[in-house]
């Protein structure tokens, strides 16, 4: 996602990363209570992630993530007066390339004096299984995060 | 809910289903197509800015929401 930021940022796409709860919280990044707290764990997910994107904070009630559906790594698409123009239960950096291409390609045309009215599409769409890399963040948190993801999917 | 009990319940300290499955509510989400509700944010160095302040600076906005774990 960082690459992605970084090729279509010239073309004014902005692209940021919301920090929200501790999904799998455990021994090394427990759930949150403070925001003093939150800031540190996203100052750690910088510095260990290696995230380029600038990252932004919620509330640590979690106000906006809740109301965009709680669920822990989706994305978002917006245009400038806040329009949802895609919206995925997981982020997949392909899914919003793909996003991100049509939509580009939606103002060139309208810059051609096209008359184009807009619809809504659902379908599916398909990212690679990374189950190795998944487990690795799990023991990154430490290792109650792998033993209650086991427990809750067995 | 009272909002420390908010607090605690959405930074929830394990990962059991009792716990995680109430927050799962993609079905309440808002629709492609809508203006997203807007609400407070900030930067790491503190700063308070603000949802609709993010969208307004470019064509389109990637928003990625997650955290370390």
């Amino acid at each position: 996602m960082n690459a992605l930021a970084e090729k279509y940022a010239p073309q004014n796409i902005n692209s940021i990363f919301l920090y929200t709860h501790e999904a799998h919280p455990a021994e090394n990044y427990p759930h949150l209570s403070s925001m003093e707290q939150k800031f540190r764990h996203a100052h750690a997910l910088r510095e260990v992630y290696g995230v380029t994107r600038p990252i932004l904070v919620d509330a640590l009630d979690g106000a906006c993530h809740r109301a965009y559906g709680s669920l822990p790594n989706m994305s978002w698409i917006f245009d400038r007066r806040g329009k949802i123009m895609y919206r995925a239960t997981w982020t997949d950096v392909h899914s919003v390339e793909k996003t991100i291409a049509d939509l580009l390609e939606v103002n060139k045309r309208r810059r051609n004096r096209e008359l184009l009215t807009p619809f809504e599409v659902e379908k599916l769409d398909f990212r690679e299984a990374d189950r190795e890399g998944f487990y690795k963040g799990l023991e990154r948190n430490g290792p109650r995060a792998v033993k209650e993801f086991d427990e809750a999917f067995s | 809910m009272e909002k420390e009990d908010l607090i605690t319940r959405y930074n929830y300290d394990e990962f059991v289903p009792e716990k995680f499955q109430p927050w799962m509510r993609w079905n309440e989400a808002p629709a492609a197509g809508t203006v997203g509700p807007d609400f407070p944010l900030w930067e790491l160095d503190g700063t308070e800015t603000s949802f609709g302040a993010v969208w307004a600076k470019a064509l389109y906005t990637i928003v990625e929401f997650g955290s370390f774990t």
